[in-house]
């Protein structure tokens, strides 16, 4: 299915980097036309398709980069976006006259929409909601980029052109998201230095407390990321969608790992109370 | 929107003093600060702030105690009170704590004091959140 075009999202095409991409890819065209023609059961199809996939590869890897920091880990957003790659290869028609990445682009980007919407729930929520959910962080990160802090309701109703209600409730439903795996920190366009100059004034603020003798085996038993993110709040005095910028994650998958980990911390410390 | 009438508005709720309550007040805290259009980290900071409050003093209640939660909304801020009328004997709200450290950083103002309505005995946390772009 191909997105409406002007659909809210992420899935800008990358229309710029298409032209001089013709060039890159030139080689490519006349094998998309011979794959096509094939027919399923022939033996020679299989090597083509992989060298197909292959060198469309970067493609996918362009879109599922465009999707990045907003709840998923990069690797899973690459995969999915590969499927995509793989079917648009698949479904591909030539004789129709129009160029692959006219095709390929929407079809990719609709894999990994499909993707958010699916992935991640703790339980139940209505498609509806889901949708909702992905324009909402969608929205978050753009207007947090354009505004230099966290939107209002009403901000994201406005640029989402819905009432505030309706936000609202997409927000609460944004609860029963789950986090995702732990590697997605790797996937922040930020160099490690930045971080690792907040974590400095962040470790030297612990230093000062007086239960630092108790907090700091705790922290160190919890994820990297997880570490880092109560660091900067608790002790860089960040806010959370100045973390979410730095450590490359949506600000509701902040918020969420922040409340989580504050849990665990709690009943650690308790447990060492006694 | 009706909360954003003139004149401060409160919703105040009473619950068992039990962790498993919690996420009910913690719900109101954000429902509310969401309809007053607080922005996303303060939405959530207050959430957490809440969370905290609540789970300081439950553990610090006698067992079957009850907590108190009022929330005030002036202008764009909420006031927060969270407190037990019948504290644990000899218990008092830790301000030399990774907890309290929290509450700090979450709430805009956070105080413990003794005595709230004319209980002299209860332990009460107040907090401030405001509706935005604060740290």
């Amino acid at each position: 299915m191909t997105p409406a075009p002007g659909s809210p999202g992420p899935a800008d095409e990358p229309r710029d980097a298409e032209e001089s991409r013709d060039s890159e890819y030139a080689h490519l065209v006349p094998l998309l036309a011979e794959y096509a023609e094939l027919d399923p059961a022939d033996p020679r199809r299989e090597a083509l398709r992989d060298q197909l996939v292959t060198g469309y590869l970067p493609v996918a890897q362009h879109i599922a980069r465009r999707f990045a920091h907003r709840g998923e880990p990069l690797d899973d957003l690459v995969q999915v976006a590969t499927v995509g790659l793989i079917n648009a290869v698949d479904r591909f028609e030539p004789t129709r006259g129009s160029d692959f990445f006219s095709f390929a682009v929407p079809t990719i980007s609709g894999e990994v929409r499909r993707h958010f919407r699916d992935q991640g729930w703790s339980m139940r929520v209505p498609r509806r909601l889901k949708d909702l959910h992905v324009s909402i962080n969608t929205a978050i990160a753009e207007l947090s980029q354009s505004l230099g802090r966290a939107p209002r309701p009403s901000e994201l109703a406005e640029n989402l052109g819905l009432p505030t209600n309706e936000v609202l409730e997409g927000l609460a439903a944004g609860q029963a998201y789950r986090g995702s795996s732990l590697d997605e920190i790797l996937s922040g366009d930020q160099s490690g230095t930045t971080l690792g100059d907040l974590l400095g004034e962040a470790d030297a603020e612990l230093e000062r407390v007086e239960y630092q003798q108790s907090l700091q085996p705790l922290l160190a038993e919890l994820p990297d990321r997880e570490r880092t993110i109560v660091m900067l709040r608790f002790f860089g005095n960040l806010t959370q969608t100045q973390i979410a910028d730095r450590v490359g994650v949506s600000q509701m998958h902040v918020s969420r790992l922040l409340a989580q980990t504050l849990i665990r911390l709690r009943e650690r410390l308790e447990s060492g109370d006694e | 929107m009706p909360v954003a009438e003139p004149g401060p508005a409160v919703v105040e709720i009473r619950i068992s003093a039990r962790p498993a309550l919690i996420p009910t007040v913690r719900a109101v805290a954000s429902d509310l600060a969401g309809r007053a259009d607080f922005d996303l980290d303060a939405i959530s900071d207050l959430r957490m702030a809440v969370d905290e409050a609540c789970t300081t003093l439950v553990a610090l209640a006698v067992p079957d105690g009850m907590l108190s939660c009022k929330f005030v909304l002036i202008q764009d801020q909420i006031e927060v009170t969270v407190s037990t009328s019948t504290p644990a004997p000899g218990a008092e709200v830790r301000t030399d704590s990774f907890g309290w450290r929290v509450l700090q950083t979450l709430a805009d103002e956070v105080t413990a004091a003794p005595g709230v309505d004319g209980v002299p005995e209860a332990l009460a946390i107040r907090l401030t959140k405001r509706a935005g772009a604060t740290q």
